[in-house]
């Protein structure tokens, strides 16, 4: 899905849903609308990582059609706040970069285990590429992986005993038990 | 010669006195019982008409207007209790139902609307909620209005605010709206835009700012506005409730 073909809910032409609102209860509302829009929209079209100095840029956070835009500090409050349910996490120390996970990375670990081991190619190596990108999961959600997105995933796996990860500079494969 | 009056003049006045009274007595009594009777008739009378015509009532959205604006001319509210025979009727059930169904919308959509939303779209949102049926789909402004203002019984956690022009908002989140928090409504509400602003209040109220500032300042902490900082001028207080996207918008 392009960016222009991309469908935005109601609150995207509501100019005060761009000023981070004072009340409470109010924030709180407008927050959860923001972090569902934002996951819904890397998901849709498919990023995966956003770096918080270019983001007033992205048609994500800046609506020109009515001159309203997400200032740094209210884009970090979302990230915050996705960031304390997981579907978040900063990649570097200045909280700068971020990547965005629309599932988190367990919901990310059992979907591809499911599917390694109901296509029954447990006990075999599989590399990176064809996990994200073969054509056989060109259907599966996570078709299209981001790469330092799927390793953190795998790492997940790792840490459960159902994969073993192997990295080298030209090959980087994976064996699932 | 002329006789004084003796002891048996004045004991046959009095006699006469009590009989007198003895008769007004009677004939009041006669008068009470022929009105009993009279409104004992009209009671029945009115029974079996709404016995006749419960389903028209319960069906058509016209009639049953003017059948609560008929009960309302002779001091009945047939909704005032839920024992006698209007309850075999069913006609209160059919605005318990309604107020039930009132609540259910208001807060579906107190999420984005902060607890303030116009009769129209509670009216469509109610509507699309119900059956398909025709019966459940006729539902007029009175009757939500009558059902809305029955809820005030349990608190001013619901207000039915007339904004002018026919319209009205139905306000369910507890705290009680002044003069000012309603007019400032009732100035959104007529104009064609979902904001307003303190300057706009003072051009449209010839309010002083620190009234404006107050009013506005109460609505933003109950929820029901929304500010703007980015507007060039001033800031601008938003309406969801009257933002044509939001009403419109399925969830």
């Amino acid at each position: 899905m392009s960016e222009e073909q991309y469908e935005w809910p109601w609150q995207y032409s509501f100019p005060p849903f761009f000023t981070l609102q004072p009340h409470a209860e109010t924030r709180a509302r407008q927050i959860s609308v923001w972090r569902n829009l934002v996951l819904d929209y890397f998901r849709g079209t498919k990023q995966y990582t956003l770096d918080i100095r270019e983001a007033s840029r992205q048609s994500l956070f800046c609506n020109t059609a009515i001159n309203r835009k997400l200032d740094t500090e209210f884009i970090l409050a979302i990230l915050s706040d996705l960031q304390r349910t997981q579907n978040a996490a900063p990649i570097d120390k200045q909280r700068h970069r971020w990547e965005i996970y629309w599932h988190t990375l367990e919901e990310w670990a059992n979907m591809i285990y499911n599917y390694v081991s109901s296509s029954g190619a447990t006990n075999s190596v599989l590399t990176l590429f064809e996990l994200t990108q073969g054509d056989d999961v060109q259907s599966e959600e996570f078709c299209g992986l981001d790469t330092d997105v799927l390793i953190k995933v795998l790492r997940v796996l790792e840490n459960e005993r159902k994969c073993e990860l192997m990295l080298f500079d030209d090959q980087q494969g994976v064996k699932f038990f | 010669m002329r006789r004084r009056a003796g002891v048996g003049a004045i004991q046959k006045q009095r006699l006469e006195q009590e009989k007198y009274k003895d008769k007004g007595n009677e004939i009041q009594e006669n008068q009470f019982e022929q009105m009993t009777k009279q409104l004992e008739v009209f009671r029945v009378n009115l029974e079996e008409f709404a016995a006749k015509h419960k389903n028209e009532i319960r069906k058509n959205a016209q009639f049953r207007k003017q059948f609560q604006d008929m009960c309302a001319s002779i001091g009945v509210d047939p909704l005032a209790s839920g024992k006698g025979f209007w309850s075999v009727l069913g006609i209160g059930d059919f605005y318990y139902e309604l107020a039930v169904q009132i609540v259910e919308v208001c807060l579906a959509t107190n999420y984005k609307n902060g607890g303030l939303i116009s009769l129209n779209e509670l009216r469509t949102r109610l509507i699309k909620a119900r059956g398909q049926g025709k019966q459940h789909q006729e539902i007029s402004q009175d009757d939500l209005i009558c059902a809305a203002r029955k809820l005030k019984i349990f608190g001013n956690g619901f207000s039915v605010v007339s904004v002018g022009k026919g319209q009205y908002m139905v306000q369910s989140v507890p705290g009680e709206l002044s003069m000012d928090h309603t007019a400032v409504i009732q100035q959104v509400a007529n104009s064609s835009q979902a904001y307003t602003s303190i300057s706009i209040l003072r051009d449209q109220l010839n309010w002083e700012r620190d009234r404006a500032q107050k009013a506005l300042g109460h609505l933003l902490k109950e929820g029901l506005v929304w500010i703007d900082l980015q507007n060039p001028t001033e800031k601008l207080y938003y309406f969801p409730s009257l933002f044509t996207a939001c009403i419109n918008s399925s969830n």
